[in-house]
């Protein structure tokens, strides 16, 4: 038995022991004027009124900490701002996969009784709060500063690598590629306030700008300000409060494999396996019942490498269940029906906040033109630093329990 | 968050109270790889500790600067003003002949030469009093 099967049978696992009651999103794409703490704001109060709560009753806030504020406690800054005085509070860095993790800790959190209702919120403002020159060096920053900063090294420039070697292991073409940022273009022409609603092709993608190689521009995320944030509290309590439609907390995992990415340990094969596994274990359920799905999309090539990972689909055939339609409706797993970092928006770490706000609402049936048929479960897949962080959530509703 | 000023000059590593060695070498002209004499791992960068073992038992051994590329991305967007007039660069991942890897960047050539699996070579570049950079030539 796996640690995790063990702990999936244990009494302390966290299946479906906390719902997400409350879901709010602040305008994204360009937001000139709004700072990150107001995004968050923004953000958190809507979260509020959707759970039908007041802000007294948050006794807990998870953060994601934000580039284009100077605040060293994020999530501190962000309660004073708010106006709440939480008795459990912390700012959580793990780049991109940090999303994952607020929603297994503040999970735990709730279920070992350090917290009852926890806000997780992240905003920034990487568009408007800086230059693009420092957004895009800020993301350098990230790397180390011996080993990696010295020669030039974008963060880009990491993923770029692994999807390099995918292409020469496995064959993915850049047509396959490209795919995924046409098939999420479609996919945020349906969203509204999306960043990018304008249709693209194939041949748009494989003419835009090379990047990194080989990353073209329209296989690059966007660069975007905005947040989004959530009210978690125990079952019972959701119960309590008449919450419609609860959606519960299933599982989740976590692997960190490296910090350099000269020492990831396979450049095509990363910790998602591991986390995904745990989470499903802990849910009791395989990614062949997932319904729905945010894939971490930093880069096209990251996509086809996650649907490998988290189970979609066997190791090496990525591309060609891209190309084959099985990530959009109709498909396997229609992933990234809000169009995801590459269409929709990408604010740096509330980037994959805005994953689980859409795998949220197609779970309570509020996605209307995008809506998929029937979606009762839906994982969510977190990741960053050139897959030195990993993590996966599984959520469902009611039914599912 | 950076300022402006900082971003227009391209990043120096900073030597760490783990690390003098390592840069103590490359300045010299040899990239040091630390052998663990308790369990036999070889490791890239310079530590104080073996990461498989734990063990500090570890001396450093000059590699034999030979490596192939088990990956690579040329860079045509540069991240950042610093590295504007360089573009385009190859980022190279080599895997050194004594098994660690290693990032760096393409030198002595046209960065759409390189190719996976290519065999490359040391070359230590001094850029400043204290500080040379390890890339890598066609070998």
């Amino acid at each position: 038995m796996t640690k995790a099967a063990a702990l999936a049978g244990h009494k302390n696992s966290l299946r479906g022991q906390v719902a997400i009651v409350g879901i709010g999103l602040s305008p994204v794409g360009k937001v000139p004027g709004r700072s990150p703490l107001w995004l968050a704001a923004a953000a958190a109060k809507q979260a509020l009124a959707d759970a039908g709560m007041q802000k007294n009753e948050i006794d807990g806030v998870l953060a994601s900490p934000a580039m284009a504020a100077q605040f060293h406690r994020f999530s501190v800054a962000f309660s004073e701002y708010f106006g709440v005085r939480p008795t459990f509070s912390n700012t959580l860095q793990v780049s991109g996969a940090t999303a994952a993790t607020m929603f297994s800790i503040a999970a735990a959190a709730i279920h070992g009784g350090l917290a009852e209702t926890v806000l997780v919120v992240g905003g920034d403002s990487l568009l408007s709060g800086l230059t693009p020159e420092l957004a895009l060096r800020s993301l350098t920053e990230s790397r180390d500063q011996q080993y990696e900063m010295p020669f030039g090294i974008p963060v880009a420039n990491t993923f770029a690598m692994t999807a390099h070697r995918h292409m020469k292991e496995f064959g993915t073409t850049p047509e396959q590629l490209a795919q995924v940022a046409v098939t999420q273009r479609q996919h945020a022409a349906r969203t509204p306030g999306a960043q990018q609603t304008e249709p693209i092709t194939i041949e748009d993608v494989l003419n835009s700008k090379m990047v990194t190689s080989p990353y073209r521009k329209l296989d690059c995320s966007l660069i975007s300000d905005g947040g989004a944030a959530f009210v978690l509290t125990s079952a019972e309590r959701a119960k309590a409060l008449g919450i419609e439609k609860p959606i519960y907390i299933l599982g989740g995992g976590e692997c960190y494999t490296h910090e350099h990415i000269f020492l990831m340990p396979s450049l095509t094969t990363t910790g998602a396996v591991q986390s995904s596994q745990w989470a499903y274990d802990m849910a009791g359920y395989g990614p062949k019942d997932m319904h729905t799905a945010g894939v971490y999309d930093c880069f096209t090539g990251t996509v086809i490498m996650m649907l490998e990972d988290l189970g979609f689909c066997p190791k090496g055939e990525g591309g060609r269940f891209v190309a084959d339609g099985q990530m959009t409706y109709g498909g396997q797993i229609p992933s990234n029906t809000h169009g995801g970092l590459l269409s929709f928006a990408h604010s740096g770490i509330p980037g994959s906040l805005f994953h689980f706000h859409e795998v949220v609402a197609q779970l309570r049936g509020e996605c209307g033109a995008r809506q998929v048929a029937g979606a009762e479960l839906g994982l969510v897949h977190s990741l960053g630093a050139g897959f030195a962080t990993n993590a996966t959530t599984i959520l469902g509703t009611e039914n599912t329990l | 968050m950076i300022s402006l000023e900082d971003a227009a000059r391209k990043p120096l590593p900073s030597p760490d109270a783990d690390t003098a060695a390592l840069w103590r070498g490359l300045r010299d002209g040899q990239l040091l790889l630390q052998h663990c004499g308790d369990c036999g791992n070889v490791q890239f960068y310079q530590q104080g500790f073996c990461r498989h073992c734990s063990g500090e038992n570890l001396t450093h051994r000059p590699a034999s600067g030979r490596g192939k590329v088990h990956s690579f991305s040329v860079v045509h967007r540069a991240p950042g003003p610093a590295f504007k007039n360089d573009v385009p660069y190859a980022v190279l991942l080599v895997e050194l002949a004594e098994g660690p890897r290693m990032i760096s960047t393409y030198t002595g050539g046209r960065s759409d030469e390189v190719t996976f699996d290519m065999e490359v070579e040391l070359v230590c570049e001094p850029v400043s009093d204290d500080i040379a950079l390890p890339r890598f030539k066609r070998a």
